[in-house]
């Protein structure tokens, strides 16, 4: 098997790969139409922040959207037949691409856990997220937030809208010292400002960061956060993925959809987060009555690019046959081949560029090695 | 190895001075010739030469871990990066500059001129102002001498120019300066490096 992925691009083997995963872990595959009514996404577009969508009047005069977000679809779609439904998805969306400002189809896998979802939950979908990152890269970091501390914090600054979405977005940045300009700016006493500072700069491994959160937590909900994280590295400890998680409370998410957990994950080779994710009771509560959700996608656009299988040779043999002469035993010889697990590709030429560990011409009925490319 | 893309011209000379001074320093790059990377493997850096208004592009696709750049090419673009630190260096304000005898007539849109179109945009948004932009890639002073439009939204540095050409600072939108960024995922791998070179930057600018 492992001979078998090694031929595929990485975006195929790891869809292979994190299928089977989520399968294993009892996950179901689910899958959707590429079209949904375009006003269900617009009544949503907060949740997409600004991704761009593509839409188009079908037959009927009805205006659709091409997807651009498979976890809206899910919580809206999927039958909930059972306290907790578990799925899973390989699925395309399109969007804006930031670079082209152009659409873009772009490859999606993830899982998405609708029902009640509790602490052990929360603790598996980020044990699937770390798996998930390892199956791209064994050099991964799972960056680990909890959205009830600064945006707790803010709630009690008695401060604007604007305000408010310019210091999350230095929070984002880890950018301290134009946080505490707006701050000032705002009116927020110093010691508020200092401690927004120290959370948004707080990035460490869970067991050397947690006792740091338990001290600048000051209030309920902060409190609560810190038993979350808590519980996640008890749960986590045993793990040799847990090394590789890290608490960076910069991640933050919008505060109307996500409550709890959020995360992101990053591999050495990508610029940026190939996984995102996090619980959003808020939008699930929104779309389904009594259901609570945690979930992620892994983004496996531009992981070719990233991890680029360079192969010595584009297949084991080639055979070079002559289509005039009888070629009654050379589909029994290729066949052989292949079950013995070599590649093979038959030819009456050598393709330009192509490479090939050995060669055979295809004489007589027999092989003859001649030469490699 | 930290890969530091710095912005070419004055502002790059003036960091590279300043992390050469904390022991990140690349004689080489004194050299008399072309290139554009320089590398000191002892020091454990790479530098490159790149075009100020592309460092924040180079970080935010990996190809450098950290760089410094200023605050209105951050504030222009839309990247994806951390902004670490305020090193304070080239200090100037994004300002709106008229002619000196200008009066603003708010019965119809503003005309401006600029490169910092997405600057001017969100700054007449925050104001609630309408406005038309165009445009300009460089002697942005002259549209308003020229009756194109009624300001600019430009850098003033010391006011020489606008002085020269007539102007005045007639709203100050921002304080830019020289800002240490990184690149997200960098940050995530080599960040104990990132941290002392931030650390070493922050005790030698409080000197």
């Amino acid at each position: 098997m492992e001979e078998f992925l090694a031929t595929m691009s990485k975006e195929d083997s790891l869809n292979y790969e994190l299928s089977m995963l989520y399968k294993q872990w009892g996950y179901k595959e689910y899958r959707m139409a590429k079209f949904e009514e375009y006003s269900f996404y617009s009544d949503n577009r907060d949740f997409l922040s600004g991704k761009g969508i593509l839409a188009f009047n079908n037959s009927d005069g009805r205006l659709m959207a091409l997807k651009p977000d498979i976890t809206l679809s899910i919580v809206k779609n999927a039958k909930l037949t059972c306290a907790l439904t578990k799925l899973y998805y390989n699925e395309s969306v399109f969007r804006m691409s930031d670079s082209t400002m152009d659409y873009k189809e772009i490859k999606q896998t993830g899982v998405e856990v609708l029902g009640k979802v509790d602490d052990y939950l929360v603790a598996e979908v980020l044990s699937l997220a770390a798996k998930s990152l390892k199956t791209i890269d064994k050099d991964f970091v799972l960056s680990v937030s909890h959205m009830s501390f600064i945006p707790s914090l803010l709630s009690e600054l008695g401060i604007g809208e604007n305000a408010r979405k310019e210091i999350i977005r230095c929070v984002n940045g880890k950018n301290t010292h134009d946080l505490r300009s707006i701050c000032e700016k705002n009116g927020v006493s110093a010691d508020k400002t200092e401690l927004l500072a120290k959370l948004a700069g707080i990035n460490g491994r869970f067991d050397d960061v947690i006792p740091v959160l338990a001290d600048l937590a000051c209030n309920e909900e902060m409190k609560k956060a810190c038993d979350e994280l808590s519980f996640i590295a008890a749960s986590m400890r045993k793990s040799p993925l847990a090394e590789r998680l890290r608490v960076d409370l910069s991640v933050l998410n919008n505060t109307e959809y996500y409550n709890g957990i959020i995360f992101q994950g990053y591999v050495e080779k990508a610029p940026s987060a190939v996984l995102s994710g996090g619980r959003y009771d808020k939008l699930a509560g929104k779309l389904r009555e009594n259901t609570q959700a945690i979930g992620f996608a892994v983004y496996l656009d531009n992981l070719n690019l990233y991890y680029n299988k360079k192969r010595e040779y584009d297949s084991d043999i080639l055979i070079l046959f002559d289509s005039a002469d009888s070629s009654e035993n050379l589909l029994a010889l290729v066949e052989g081949f292949v079950d013995k697990g070599f590649s093979v590709r038959a030819e009456h030429t050598v393709p330009e560029g192509y490479r090939a560990k050995t060669v055979y011409a295809y004489e007589n009925g027999a092989l003859k090695e001649v030469t490699s490319c | 190895m930290l890969n530091i893309a710095l912005p070419k011209g004055r502002l790059g000379d003036k960091v590279y001075e300043l992390f050469a001074s904390i022991g990140y320093d690349c004689s080489e790059i004194y050299s008399d010739n072309r290139k554009l990377v320089f590398e000191n493997e002892e020091n454990g850096v790479r530098y490159l030469l790149v075009k100020p208004s592309d460092v924040a592009v180079y970080i935010a696709h990996g190809a450098a871990d950290i760089g410094v750049v200023g605050k209105d090419i951050l504030e222009e673009g839309d990247f994806d990066i951390y902004e670490l630190l305020d090193l304070g260096l080239g200090k100037c304000n994004m300002c709106v500059a008229a002619p000196n005898d200008y009066v603003e007539d708010f019965d119809r849109p503003l005309r401006v001129a600029t490169k910092f179109v997405n600057i001017a945009k969100n700054y007449y948004i925050s104001l609630n102002r309408e406005i038309e932009i165009i445009k300009l890639n460089g002697s942005i002073e002259i549209a308003p001498l020229l009756g194109l439009t009624d300001v600019i939204v430009d850098i003033v540095e010391s006011g020489k120019t606008l002085k020269e050409n007539n102007l005045r600072v007639y709203e100050k939108i921002m304080p830019i300066s020289a800002r240490l960024i990184a690149n997200k995922s960098s940050y995530k791998f080599k960040g104990a490096d990132i941290d002392r070179l931030m650390q070493k930057l922050q005790e030698e600018l409080a000197k």
